[in-house]
């Protein structure tokens, strides 16, 4: 069986900034494995100005903000294997690791999960009606309108205002579609007041808050939705092609489920908790990847 | 465009019911056209029901259906092993918490007992606790019956429909029956892709069974339809019960059913509510599953439902409107068969009812035994739950079996390929074969990838691409 002292899972600001802190801290057997083809985790896909300032001073877009993490790392000798699921990990330290052409069992001492959310989709809600195409999650939106170049629809409704629901409004204004409204069932905005100014306010993008989505209409393609006010309990029709939905993102521990509290296992970034600043979870990831690459020498 | 063909048999409806009457048709000399509607099978009732495989104890004894059923139940392992379908007999517990489902109980006990129910037992209240401790506690009895089991339904029934196309029976998809008549003797069955001239009709049309009857023949038994609603729950839930687990209620209301299904995940449902057959969801229907949920098991975490769908129910009655609690078979005329409105248990009995059709029409047409019938199917060989030894050899073979598509399920793109080879020509029926999707993100990080899979192998653009055939593009065409 392959061996190696340090595996981290993900290959996202996470995953990249504890290998590189790690190696730092002197060890030198690592190995990144992510299931996507591209380095970088989600921030490919963000194509938006607002990562950098604390880490770098200055205000990146996403795929900038993953360049600068790829280049400290080129002078490294931190292995990275792309297009690699790590498909199960056992209490006796081996991992399973699956891609084009291999399956290998690998040994590893330490394991830092760094794999990142999951979105919660339309499904987790008690939300009726027919499940007709035309309703994406935010994230997949992301990826299919700005890696794939895909057009999703024409006149979009957008379930959930935190900084995911408000980045993608702005997108599909910017892709010239009609976005009808923003609902959210809080007060006011989920996500943070820059994300408020620079996406809704700036396209004057309606926000409608205390509504929710109680029905959903249509049988090939989705033709609206009933959507409710949660004050009065009123209930309004809104015509839409296309529903969005950013209703938060969960934590994906799925892998380590049962061996959370193994002394060989760290959780880094977004997988530890959902952090809104790249630069949070990058921080929160040197210090686990120093303290874990200074405990393998 | 108009064509004629000729077969011995046309079967209606590709449901289970179709798949597995085409199937036994086969098992004798006699040509067999399966004809359906939409672009795939298994997409109505046979999609959206309980999943369970039952014991037989819940009908009257002495009827067709009590002797079908445990029949069918005690063949199901061999019927799975031939399909290569996963089955899982893992037993169920109906429980009662009270005085009033205590006595419906016995009266099953006592009705399975006289069906021949093999090994059923009424367990005391600590007795069910301890076999399955998740229940909500104060349990007064619970019918423990170790032979029920459960399978993914449309798994069963594309498998029948493989092994009925293997055995040379003729699939004609996204084609509609609109009229039959009756031409010398034979039956002239008109859809919108041409005739079809045979000597017999098989009439497995689901929710338009009665419909599809009354084209040539009046039927005694009209369907009213209502509707019933289900929870998917994540397979990390916990703690996730052992058994299928049915809930008698003190109070009028039916209980739900809580199945741990083979794909790991928990089926809950249905409630009972009026509806029509267009599959939506309804809030309170959706609430009232919940609740019963609650009751059954309270520290199951409802956070982790993933997906709740829809049925739709066939309910055979009467001119009068009264209701028909036994399977409706129908024979109007010589050659002429109908299921009306098969509803549970349709799926534990889908092969048994299929060769009972088969048998009387082999009789009907004098046909011969076919001794060149093969009843065994390979499904799509998958990586889930394989050795590390079996699943590098699939590799090695094979390299898109390394490439996971869908990280929940588990699903390579080798599957996914097999799937589209067989057939498959949406992203739900990709799902249907290989099982995409179903787990907890719900295809939001392998729809994408599907998409140009489909695009590439059926050669069409990603916008022809569908959900679950036409009208359910899943890019957007502008104003069209
Ligand atoms: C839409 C959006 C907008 C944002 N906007 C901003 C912003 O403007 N400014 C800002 O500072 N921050 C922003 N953030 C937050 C920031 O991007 C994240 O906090 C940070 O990128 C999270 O990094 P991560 O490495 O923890 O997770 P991810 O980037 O999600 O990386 C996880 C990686 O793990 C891989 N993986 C998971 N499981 C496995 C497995 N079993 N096998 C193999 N690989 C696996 C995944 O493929 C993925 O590449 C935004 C986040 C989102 C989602
Ligand atoms: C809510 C519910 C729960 C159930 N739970 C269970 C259970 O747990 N265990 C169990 O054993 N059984 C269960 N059943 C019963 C079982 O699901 C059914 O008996 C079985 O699926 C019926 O299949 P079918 O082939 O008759 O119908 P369908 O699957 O609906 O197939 C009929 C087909 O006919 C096609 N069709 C209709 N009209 C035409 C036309 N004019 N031309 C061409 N094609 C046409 C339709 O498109 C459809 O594909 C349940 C049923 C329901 C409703």
């Amino acid at each position: 069986m392959e061996q190696v002292k340090l595996l981290i899972v993900g290959a996202g600001a996470a995953g990249l900034s504890a290998a590189m802190s790690a190696w730092d801290a002197g060890c030198r057997d690592i190995l990144i494995a992510d299931r996507s083809s591209i380095p970088g985790g989600v921030l490919p896909r963000c194509i938006h100005a607002g990562f950098g300032l604390t880490a770098f001073g200055e205000e990146l877009c996403g795929p900038e903000y993953a360049e600068r993490l790829l280049a400290g790392l080129v002078s490294t000798g931190v292995r990275l294997s792309l297009g690699t699921e790590v498909l199960s990990v056992s209490r006796g330290k081996t991992a399973l690791l699956s891609c084009r052409g291999c399956v290998s069992l690998l040994h590893f001492e330490h394991l830092i999960l760094a794999s990142g959310c999951r979105e919660k989709g339309i499904g987790a809600l008690p939300v009726a009606g027919t499940r007709p195409a035309g309703i994406f999650t935010a994230g997949q939106a992301q990826e299919m309108i700005n890696l794939r170049h895909q057009d999703l629809g024409g006149e979009v409704l957008i379930l959930g205002s935190g900084d995911l629901g408000m980045i993608i409004a702005r997108r599909f204004v910017l892709e010239g579609k009609h976005v009808i409204a923003v609902l959210e069932q809080a007060d006011t905005f989920g996500g943070m007041a820059r994300n408020y100014r620079r996406c809704i306010e700036a396209y004057q993008i309606p926000l409608r808050c205390r509504m929710t989505v109680g029905k959903i209409h249509g049988q090939g393609r989705i033709s609206g939705v009933t959507a409710v006010h949660l004050d009065s309990g009123e209930q309004e029709f809104i015509a839409c092609d296309t529903l969005v939905t950013a209703l938060g993102l969960i934590s994906e521990r799925t892998l380590v489920q049962g061996l959370e509290s193994s002394p060989w296992l760290s959780l880094a970034g977004n997988c530890s908790r959902v952090y809104d600043m790249v630069d949070s979870a990058v921080s929160q990831a040197q210090h686990i990847g120093r303290e874990v690459g200074a405990s393998l020498l | 465009m108009f064509s004629e063909r000729r077969y011995d048999i046309v079967v209606i409806g590709a449901g289970l019911l179709g798949c597995f009457a085409a199937r036994n048709l086969r098992r004798w000399k006699v040509s067999v056209a399966l004809i359906e509607e939409r672009e795939d099978v298994c997409t109505g009732i046979s999609r959206a029901n309980t999943a369970i495989i039952y014991s037989g104890y819940d009908h009257k004894p002495g009827t067709l259906k009590a002797k079908m059923t445990v029949q069918a139940n005690a063949r199901m392992d061999q019927l799975c092993r031939e399909l290569d379908v996963p089955f899982s007999r893992c037993g169920s517990l109906m429980v009662s918490y009270g005085e009033k489902a205590d006595a419906i109980l016995k009266q099953k006990l006592h009705s399975g007992i006289q069906n021949g129910v093999p090994g059923l037992r009424l367990l005391s209240g600590p007795e069910a606790e301890q076999m399955e401790p998740a229940l909500a506690h104060g349990v007064r009895s619970a019918l423990y019956a170790p032979t029920a089991g459960t399978l993914n339904p449309w798994a069963l029934g594309i498998a029948a429909f493989e092994n009925a196309c293997q055995n040379s029976a003729d699939a004609f998809l996204k084609t509609t029956v609109l009229d039959i008549s009756a031409v010398c003797g034979d039956y002239c069955v008109k859809t919108d892709r041409g005739n079809f001239l045979c000597r017999a009709v098989v009439n497995c049309a689901g929710l338009a069974s009665d419909r599809v009857q009354k084209l040539l023949f009046p039927s005694p038994v009209s369907l009213s339809i209502n509707a019933g609603d289900y929870l998917i729950l994540d397979k990390t839930s916990r703690p996730m019960p052992r058994y299928i687990l049915q809930y008698e209620p003190e109070e009028d209301d039916k209980g739900i059913s809580v199945v741990p299904t083979v794909e790991g995940s928990l089926l809950v449902g249905p409630s009972e509510r009026d509806g029509r057959p267009d599959y939506a969801t309804d809030t309170e229907g959706l609430s009232f599953v919940r609740r019963q949920l609650r009751e059954l098991l309270p520290d199951l975490r409802v956070d982790s439902v993933i997906r709740s769908f829809a049925a739709a129910r066939p309910n055979p009655q009467r001119p009068d409107g009264s209701s028909i609690g036994s399977f409706v078979i129908e024979h109007p005329a010589h050659a002429f068969w109908s299921l009306i409105g098969i509803k549970t248990p349709g799926l534990t009995c889908a092969d048994e009812l299929g060769l009972y059709l088969a048998e009387k029409i082999a009789a009907e047409l004098d046909a011969d035994e076919n001794t060149a019938f093969a009843p065994r199917r390979n499904g799509i060989p998958g990586v889930r739950g394989l050795e590390f030894a079996q699943r590098k050899e699939l590799v090695q073979k094979n390299a898109d079996y390394g490439e996971i598509l869908c990280p929940c399920e588990e699903v390579t793109k080798a599957e996914v390929l097999e799937a589209i080879r067989r057939g498959a020509c949406t992203v739900d029926a990709v799902k249907r074969r290989v099982g995409t999707g179903m787990g907890r993100c719900q295809g939001a990080r392998c729809q994408q990838k599907i998409i140009a899979i489909l695009s590439q192998e059926l050669g069409i653009p990603e916008s022809a691409v569908t959900k679950d055939g036409k009208g359910t593009e899943i890019l957007y065409h502008g104003a069209s």
